[in-house]
């Protein structure tokens, strides 16, 4: 199937994609600096460019650490803690 | 003004033919309930149908005006889907369960007094309870007890906050409820209301049912009841401020789970907490705009959220699981389910050009309008998590990630088709937004596709990605369970056994020994005196009567086949002849 093919390929040439990626990051930051030229919105998070690539860096960071933190202190038990 | 057909009574009376159909007729006529319905829809001009006066109140069946009319499309196109992707289901009482449910929503939706609305909420309940049983395992018959449990506790305080509400108003009129005037009735409704939109901290049923319910009940259920909830409180609370807080706590607390979660099904329905989240903090906030993204939050969200419990279904119909850590690289396999599975999570994610950037951003938009940078900020916390847990995690975990050594295929072509058409459903409002800003209660002076909002979103979610694939490792699902509010009646519960088994046992030991040893006694003593009398007066009249009471036990021992078709037979006949005494006497 045409599908399985596409995918296939696309596993295989990891190195590649991984750049492509990555030049797209890069690409998207710019934009959003390009994009604040000359624009001024109410709010100081609309004023910083780049602010919603922080944003979810570290969010994404933040949910990942404290989740699988939390759910190792005390959420998580043997799956028949209800018997 | 008599030309309204109520859209549920074809739910209904479909039900109710279905088992003197067989074969091809009979899913013919599955499609053809919902068919009708959205024709019945799409012909409906607002108004107030249906009133009947009753006991001294109107009740108002039909108050059709562009709030509930965006419901009632969605719903009506959704019993469709559901019934489309149900097709191969042998049961019956299955289908019925899911008209029975999917049409007292559409009743809840177009009620105009709380009495109706009162009743088609515990319909829904008490047919949507099914739904989870015939999956017919024990965890699942367990789960439905809860569910039903849970919705009888929010069924009480919305049938207490309605009552104190009549008994101060002197009406049951369900209109718009002012936070100033705000007592503690309108409260108890709200409750009773919150409980079903899975706000928190009511919200647990919702991911202790959800997941195990059966392949098709799922997809029927994550889209009726907490939608028919977001609808109550539309109408009922818009502006409360106690709901835009919950609201966004909601969405949080929502894809926390979702990030932790194992099962691909407790994914889910932990996201539905947080997408119902967005909703309930749109509300909350209360502006046009706001109000306008809860209805189309609500719009999208059914038909997303049910394609991707219809993916999950998929997998766990053919793979016979639906644990992250026993699935892996089903992408050879089910290739297609794979790529609707992916349409449903990058539309619940907000990614251009599919549903959710149209709808969730208004809300988003609004409580950045209203300057609530807090909201705002949680809202697009809850975002990342949401393209982590449901978009990325699942798909990489279950379709891609480690091989598991499983051969499965693609579902049945219906389950495909229902997949395929909610898909293009999901693309074609991302596309053509206009499509569903249409039918929104108030006019629409928003537009999605801005270079800030593209480039905001893009970089919220391809960061979040970025992230993902740093620290997938740490991502890896784990077969665990994990503890959330519903461990306080789950072992309450417990405890109540607990204190019957050993405090009341106790007593009850205590009294009986009590009365062995004392009261024997006195009995005894007793006894010596009652028996002359016993001998001489109460014989004669007691054998008497014994004789008649063998003659009737007789008589009720035929009746007792043992059958419960007999009994409810019985049953039947009783309450007509109680009806019929009734009648007699006035």
């Amino acid at each position: 199937m045409n599908i399985l093919k596409y995918i296939e390929s696309l596993r295989s040439n990891m190195k590649t994609l991984k750049k492509v990626l990555i030049a797209y990051l890069v690409i998207l930051v710019v934009f959003d600096v390009v994009i604040h030229i000359g624009h001024h919105g109410h709010y100081f998070i609309d004023n910083i460019p780049g602010y919603w690539t922080i944003f979810g860096f570290i969010g994404c960071f933040i949910l990942i650490k404290v989740g699988k933190g939390i759910a190792h202190l005390f959420l998580s038990k043997d799956e028949d803690f209800y018997g | 003004m008599d030309s309204w057909i109520h859209p549920a009574f074809f739910f209904f009376i479909g039900s109710l033919l279905l088992p003197f159909i067989k074969g091809n007729a009979k899913k013919f006529i599955i499609l053809l309930i919902p068919v009708l319905s959205i024709i019945d829809v799409a012909i409906m001009r607002e108004g107030v149908y249906g009133s009947f006066h009753f006991l001294g109140t109107t009740l108002v069946f039909g108050r059709v005006d562009k709030l509930s009319m965006v419901f009632a499309w969605v719903f009506t196109i959704m019993a469709f889907l559901g019934s489309l992707y149900a097709l191969h289901v042998k049961e019956d009482g299955h289908h019925a369960a899911g008209n029975f449910y999917v049409g007292s929503s559409l009743g809840a939706i177009f009620a105009g007094d709380y009495l109706t609305l009162f009743i088609f909420w515990e319909i829904m309940a008490f047919s949507s309870v099914f739904l989870v049983w015939y999956r017919k395992e024990k965890q699942s018959i367990d789960a439905g007890y809860r569910y039903l449990l849970v919705h009888v506790f929010g069924g009480l305080c919305f049938f207490t906050g309605m009552m104190l509400y009549a008994y101060k108003t002197g009406s049951f009129e369900f209109e718009r409820i002012l936070q100033s005037g705000a007592g503690i009735p309108e409260y108890l409704i709200l409750a009773g209301f919150a409980l079903n939109a899975a706000v928190i901290p009511l919200h647990a049923w919702l991911p202790d049912a959800y997941p195990e319910a059966t392949v098709e009940g799922a997809v029927f259920m994550c889209a009726f009841t907490t939608k028919t909830a977001v609808y109550v409180l539309a109408r009922g609370f818009p502006g409360f401020e106690v709901l835009a807080i919950l609201g966004t706590a909601m969405t949080v607390y929502g894809v926390f789970y979702a990030v932790i979660e194992n099962n691909i099904r407790r994914v889910l329905a932990y996201h539905i907490v947080s997408q119902v989240g967005y909703m309930v903090a749109g509300v909350g906030i209360g502006t046009e705009l706001a109000i306008n993204g809860a209805c189309a939050h609500a719009f999208a969200h059914i038909l997303y959220k049910a394609l991707l419990f219809m993916g999950a279904g998929a997998v766990l119909y053919m793979t016979g699981t639906a644990k992250l850590t026993k699935l892996g690289g089903l992408y050879k396999y089910m290739p297609l389910t794979m790529i609707f599975y992916i349409v449903g999570a990058i539309s619940i994610s907000g990614f251009p050009l599919f549903s959710g950037f149209v709808s969730k951003s208004m809300i988003v938009a609004s409580a950045h309008e209203e300057g609530r940078l807090m909201l705002l900020t949680f809202m697009n916390l809850a975002g990342i998590g949401t393209f982590l847990s449901v978009g990325l995690k699942v798909t990489y975990f279950a379709f891609f990630g480690k091989e598991a050594p499983i051969k499965a295929k693609e579902p049945p072509k219906n389950m495909l088709w229902a997949m395929g058409l909610t898909s293009a459903l999901c693309f074609i409002i991302g596309v053509y937004p206009d499509s569903l800003y249409v039918l929104l209660p108030y006019p629409v002076e928003y537009h999605p596709y801005t270079l800030t909002h593209l480039s905001e979103m893009l970089q919220i979610l391809s960061f979040t990605g970025l992230v993902f694939f740093l620290l997938v490792k740490k991502l890896s699902p784990e077969e665990k369970l994990n503890l959330d509010l519903d461990i306080f009646y789950r072992m309450g519960g417990r405890v109540f056994m607990w204190i019957d088994n050993y405090i009341i046992s106790v007593i009850d030991g205590f009294w009986g020994e009590l009365y062995r040893t004392l009261g024997l006694k006195i009995l005894f003593k007793n006894g010596d005196i009652s028996y002359g009398f016993d001998r001489k007066v109460i014989d004669g009249v007691v054998d008497g009567s014994a004789y008649g009471v063998r003659g009737v036990g007789g008589i009720v021992k035929k009746l007792q086949t043992g059958r419960i078709q007999a009994y409810m037979g019985f049953a039947v006949l009783f309450i007509v002849l109680i009806i019929w005494l009734l009648i007699r006497g006035m």
